[in-house]
């Protein structure tokens, strides 16, 4: 079986774990107290504008009569997979829910992108420097820090830092550094991080195309702005790939293959580089993978405390103001994320480690 | 002195491939020194098929990776001890000489092949590493070599397996490649620990027989582990029967099973299943291998033997030789046969004494 199939098959799998996902969703909020014309219209509606809310909603026939909960879930998912998301009912009124995630996507992709990267940056070096260097002062200094960042709690971290780092704070200094910068709310600089160059200026269509060239100033003051919080929101990750990195590279290490690449006279150089460094990547690869969940969990709470106008705090807004549609389609797109990360995990594994076959069996 | 029989076969003119002298590696913990190879020394020449039995725990592995070079730490080879290899002394190595001389000069094969091949990379990858660390190949001519290795090897339609991963050999195959890998360094030197447990017996036999047409093709000298009579009995020249640490006997392999002078030996060979088919029950040797932490003052092998008598508890056996030739030798307070208890005794006390004035390895 080759790759390709073995992706369309994996994609396919998705489908079951999507239907799950989006019939739980919509139980949840179904079945829940929520009222939909209460939340719109408020406790003092006057019935004939609340009966007209209810068909435009479709959960009332115009006859008056109630729409079976069944087709309400059956139209729901029908809206989803087409990406009808309908309009905010609460969150910002009569907007699209499109629009509203567009809106609020590139803060939380920026806040997202640097968690990942200074996690990865730091944890996975650390990790595997401490691996290498197992026992000595350097090993129990990393691995200490690694269970330090791993057991501050998100909601801690982000509270001391927002704490010492705002107006009158210990560290308010960092704000002045370098560049004027604030560390809450939203960076304004996310609207001029690219220029784009017009690929084809005036041509119908085409003139849509654009190359981004980043503007670093802008760049710089977006980053030193979003950087506490993507710390905070890196955090647990960072501690759990330094601990998983350490324990990987010794358990290789310790492994009889290693004794068997010495005994033919490999380099120590090429023996981490080679023999330990790709085994130790498999147990990481799930723990880099699974940041994810711990970002959309982790931004709902980080983006709330340092005010960033992102999908984590639209989502808890949402949930406050019972705004389903929102609701509804920022956990279709969770899922559907989720469904292509750990897809791409199986992929990459396939490439790591050659024990896992693309055939359904060994024959 | 020309008893000791550590001295090299006057026989045999050439030089031998490795001369292990007085080798004492030990275990530093927190409480006590453990004394894993406690002074052995023997040698190996070109051809040869030297191989040393003994209990789990009796120091056998770690003799093998004392001369690799592959003691870890907290282990450590004490400064009195020699391993030299073609001449060279590599107790005085540092890292970067031990790796010229893994491989090319010593090669080692582990006991479970299902372990010692590394699970992500091809069998062929693994085999042209060698070839191009050790012999500078490298290509279209690797590949070939390896397809040749794997041949020798015995193992069918080469060419598509050097392109699969470990897990798709099966054991007895996957100790082929390690084999074969190990010849793709051309060692002069082939260390084999225990290669043949973790296989079912047919293909042990398999594997002994390819090592032995290997040895006869390459002049290879060969240390062969294992706690298998058996398998020492069909592959081995000469045998040193290991217990705590010590080599308790020397001798040529049939001298060994037809005339065994050591009670351990005696006890080994009778534990043999089948050798005393009359007999209902297999006869054991009683307890375990004590752990040696501390200086042998006395025989270690006392607290278990069917024969010991109360100077096995003070005085340190010293190797005696048993044959004309020196070939054969047994360190118990037994031998010399010729003498009473008490000369037996004091012979051994005053040899004893002399080899703490005279460093090993310089008798005359």
């Amino acid at each position: 079986m080759n790759r390709f199939i073995y992706l369309l098959k994996r994609l396919l799998l998705g489908i079951p774990v999507l239907l799950f996902g989006l019939t739980v969703t919509f139980l949840v909020l179904y079945l829940g107290p929520i009222d939909p014309v209460l939340a719109i219209l408020g406790r003092d509606a006057n019935p004939a504008a609340a009966r007209q809310l209810e068909i435009a909603l479709g959960i009332r026939y115009s006859d008056g009569s109630m729409v079976p909960l069944w087709i309400q879930y059956k139209n729901f998912l029908v809206d989803m997979v087409t990406f009808n998301f309908g309009t905010s009912w609460g969150v910002a009124r009569n907007q699209p829910v499109m629009d509203l995630i567009i809106g609020r996507l590139p803060a939380t992709l920026w806040l997202g992108f640097w968690s990942v990267v200074i996690a990865l940056g730091f944890g996975v070096p650390i990790g595997l420097y401490a691996g290498l260097n197992s026992n000595t002062w350097g090993d129990y200094f990393a691995s200490f820090g690694g269970i330090v960042w791993r057991a501050m709690p998100n909601f801690w971290l982000a509270v001391m830092l927002a704490g010492v780092l705002s107006a009158g704070g210990i560290l308010s200094g960092y704000r002045d550094f370098l560049i004027k910068t604030d560390v809450i709310g939203t960076p304004d600089e996310l609207q001029y991080l690219f220029s784009g160059i017009d690929v084809f200026p005036g041509i119908p269509i085409l003139e849509y195309l654009w190359i981004p060239i980043p503007n670093l100033m802008p760049m710089a003051a977006a980053f030193k702005w979003i950087l506490p919080a993507a710390l905070v929101l890196g955090s647990a990750s960072m501690g759990n790939e330094v601990r998983i990195g350490r324990t990987a590279v010794l358990e290789s290490l310790n492994s009889e293959y290693i004794d068997t690449a010495k005994a033919k006279g490999v380099s120590t150089r090429r023996i981490i580089t080679k023999h330990v460094g790709r085994n130790a990547v498999i147990p990481l690869l799930p723990v880099i993978m699974g940041e994810f969940y711990l970002l959309i969990g982790g931004s709902v709470l980080v983006e709330s405390v340092f005010s960033i106008n992102g999908l984590g705090n639209l989502f808890l807004r949402a949930a406050f103001a019972a705004d389903i549609p929102v609701l509804m389609s920022l956990t279709f797109i969770f899922i559907v994320i989720q469904i292509l990360f750990n897809t791409t995990q199986d992929i990459l594994y396939t490439y790591i480690d050659p024990r896992i076959t693309l055939a359904d069996n060994n024959e | 002195m020309n008893s000791t029989l550590n001295d090299a076969n006057p026989d045999s003119s050439t030089e031998p491939v490795l001369s292990v002298r007085n080798l004492q590696t030990v275990f530093r913990t927190d409480r006590e020194l453990i004394r894993a190879v406690d002074g052995i020394s023997f040698d190996i020449s070109k051809g040869e098929t030297l191989g040393i039995v003994g209990e789990s725990g009796s120091g056998k592995s770690v003799t093998a990776r004392s001369i690799m070079g592959l003691v870890d730490s907290p282990g450590e080879i004490l400064p009195k001890s020699s391993i030299k290899f073609n001449g060279e002394e590599l107790t005085e190595y540092t890292d970067a000489e031990y790796q010229q001389i893994r491989g090319s000069g010593i090669g080692m094969v582990f006991q479970d092949p299902l372990k010692s091949l590394n699970p992500v990379y091809t069998v062929g990858n693994q085999i042209k590493e060698a070839l191009r660390i050790n012999r500078g190949i490298s290509g279209q001519e690797a590949t070939d070599k390896a397809i040749e290795l794997l041949e020798d090897v015995a193992i069918p339609d080469p060419a598509r397996r050097l392109k699969e991963y470990p897990h798709e050999f099966s054991g007895g195959m996957r100790q082929r490649a390690v084999i074969a890998m190990m010849l793709a360094c051309d060692p002069d030197l082939l260390i084999c620990d225990e290669p043949t447990t973790a296989l079912d017996v047919t293909i042990q036999a398999q594997i002994i027989e390819l090592l032995q047409d290997l040895q006869e093709e390459r002049d290879l000298a060969i240390l062969f582990i294992t706690h298998d009579m058996g398998v020492i009995a069909e592959i081995s020249d000469r045998v040193n029967v290991m217990y705590a640490g010590e080599f308790v006997e020397k001798a040529p392999v049939t001298e060994l099973f037809e005339n065994p002078k050591h009670p351990y030996t005696e006890g080994l060979l009778d534990a043999i299943p089948g050798t005393n088919a009359e007999k209902e029950r297999l006869n054991t040797i009683e307890g375990d291998v004590p752990t040696p932490n501390e200086q042998a003052t006395y025989c270690r092998f006392a607290p278990r033997c069917p024969k010991a008598f109360e100077d096995c508890e003070q005085v340190h056996p010293v190797h005696v030789p048993i044959s004309e030739d020196g070939e054969h030798s047994a360190a118990c307070l037994l031998y010399p046969e010729d003498r009473s208890t008490e000369e037996a005794v004091e012979y051994h006390r005053e040899r004893g004494r002399e080899a703490e004035d005279v460093p090993e390895g310089d008798h005359a």
